[in-house]
């Protein structure tokens, strides 16, 4: 009807260039597995991702842990800290989405992850679940699923941040065990 | 587009297919809530004609969300702002000059919701018609109006960052996409904000902060230069701005009555940005009652001495605009940490514009 008119949102023709994205294979369980915690600069993000660690070695058996915090809370991991990730470990937790923008950038380096075929478990804060799906949906992932969990994070004692991880952990060993994927499907 | 209910003739009319057209740009979801113009080819290619780059030009990319947004993307979007081809050049400045501020990368996802302040310097002021004066902060004035809108248009249909989606401002500004002000550098009594920024006076120039708002600041009782900046220094020091992390951040825009004052009192701009660098402190032990008294606050080895509230007195920055009046100036407070990037765009306009 009015093919005249210009879609404003067409950018250069390489922007499109995007193939259909296939998650990583996840485990029976994480026995043996070397953990990898990618934190950003957010309040709390990195002692969460500390305790999660944590918890993972002592109750489901994850045998090391490298943790690695990216600068930049807008743009993904860059590539020496991802390049780590791919060396050193076989799942990755990322976190933790509390901010606009980095709710959606953990889901993408959680996705970067999937492409190189290592199960990610993305954590975001509840109020940021709008921006964490809008950026699935741009790295062509419609529906990634991440865990969301209560908001907020920043404002958190250290017991605080403890219990959040605690009640987390359930959920991050499902969604790396594939037990949340297969729901999500 | 016709219904059984339309009155006979109803879809030839020109105003009515008007209105089609915008109710379609909406349905689209290409519209910042306001109606837009329709960006067609020939539009596009009137606003190419004003500028010499070139339509396939990056002007900006967003790796984390795998976008890129060109110059000719740019021009459909500042047709559907409302802008006239000529305003081109600027909206182009004004996005170089946006793009300049270390905090712009993260900024049209961020809580904070910042917004930027655009301000014009130069001839193109009046050869556009760009308000400098009476009621500058808007609205009522097509260039101002759609040079700012056109950045929010492009932020929005370029990086696909729409509100609600990767777009996530707790509340935004009052004034978003929206203020841009020519200086009113007849009234100054300094130098342009784009010489400041590095430009050559008399050239066209666009300078940008982002900002997270703007506070009046009322004082029409008094001739003292110092009574007038203690009241600019006690909103510049403002805690509920401070969000940790070293520093708060503010800026003046002037009016032309608060400018002159301290014009005639002999102060440069200099002057009175290292006066309010010294003045606009916080007692200690308010951040801290306020739960503000973490790190460099609570610093031991400064415990008793006032803590600063700006980064220094070279980041406030001050410009001139408004009309002659009443002695009212206007605080705006930059986004993020980083102060202004201090550097000022030259509009690059095509050679038929340019006059040469």
């Amino acid at each position: 009807m009015y093919d005249s008119i210009i879609d404003p949102t067409l950018g250069p023709a390489a922007d499109s260039e995007r193939g259909p994205m296939v998650l990583a294979g996840r485990p029976e369980n994480l026995s043996g597995l070397r953990l990898g915690l990618l934190a950003n600069t957010k309040r709390n993000a990195e002692q969460f991702l500390d305790e999660v660690g944590k918890l993972l070695v002592d109750q489901h058996g994850v045998t090391t842990v490298l943790a690695r915090k990216k600068p930049d809370i807008t743009n993904t991991a860059p590539e020496p800290i991802l390049d780590d990730l791919r060396a050193g470990c076989d799942i990755v937790v990322v976190g933790v989405g509390d901010c606009g923008s980095c709710s959606a950038s953990a889901v993408a380096d959680g996705i970067i992850l999937e492409q190189s075929d290592i199960p990610a478990a993305v954590i975001c804060t509840d109020a940021f679940t709008a921006s964490a799906d809008a950026m699935a949906r741009v790295r062509g992932v419609p529906g990634y699923p991440y865990l969301a969990v209560p908001h907020p994070m920043a404002n958190l004692t250290p017991e605080g941040v403890r219990d959040k991880a605690t009640a987390a952990v359930p959920g991050i060993v499902a969604m790396l065990t594939g037990r949340a994927m297969a729901a999500a499907s | 587009m016709t219904t059984p209910a339309d009155p006979p003739g109803q879809a030839a009319d020109p105003a009515e297919q008007a209105k089609a057209v915008i109710e379609y740009c909406y349905d689209q979801g290409w519209t910042d809530g306001l109606p837009v113009v329709p960006a067609t080819r020939s539009g596009v290619e009137a606003f190419l004609a004003t500028t010499p780059r070139g339509a396939d030009e990056i002007i900006g990319t967003a790796p984390h969300l795998g976008r890129s947004i060109t110059v000719a993307q740019a021009a459909a979007n500042a047709i559907m702002a409302g802008c006239q081809p000529e305003y081109f050049p600027l909206v182009l400045a004004a996005w170089d000059a946006v793009n300049l501020e270390r905090s712009a990368r993260g900024a049209w996802q961020s809580t904070s919701g910042p917004s930027p302040l655009i301000v014009v310097n130069g001839p193109a002021r009046s050869r556009l018609g760009i308000n400098c004066e009476g009621g500058v902060f808007g609205p009522g004035f097509r260039a101002n109006a759609t040079v700012a809108r056109a950045i929010g248009l492009i932020v929005r249909n370029g990086y696909g960052i729409r509100p609600h989606e990767l777009e996530q401002a707790t509340q935004g500004l009052p004034g978003r996409w929206s203020v841009c002000l020519g200086e009113n550098e007849e009234a100054s009594p300094w130098e342009p904000l784009s010489v400041v920024g590095g430009v050559e006076p008399g050239v066209d120039a666009v300078s940008a902060v982002l900002i997270r708002t703007c506070e009046y600041v009322d004082n029409r009782g008094t001739d003292n230069p110092e009574a007038v900046l203690t009241d600019f220094a006690d909103t510049l020091a403002r805690m509920g701005a401070y969000l940790g992390g070293g520093h708060s951040s503010g800026g003046l825009v002037l009016g032309p009555e608060h400018a002159q004052l301290f014009g005639r009192y002999g102060y440069s701009r200099a002057d009175v940005q290292q006066w309010l660098f010294e003045h606009a402190v916080r007692d200690r032990a308010d951040l801290a009652a306020a739960g503000k008294g973490d790190g460099p606050v609570g610093d031991p080895a400064q415990a008793g001495t006032p803590f600063p509230m700006m980064p220094s007195a070279k980041d406030i920055p001050i410009l001139v605009a408004g009309a002659a009046n009443a002695a009212i100036s206007m605080v705006f407070r930059p986004f993020g940490w980083a102060p202004w990037s201090g550097r000022s765009v030259p509009v690059a306009w095509s050679r038929a514009l340019s006059g040469v």
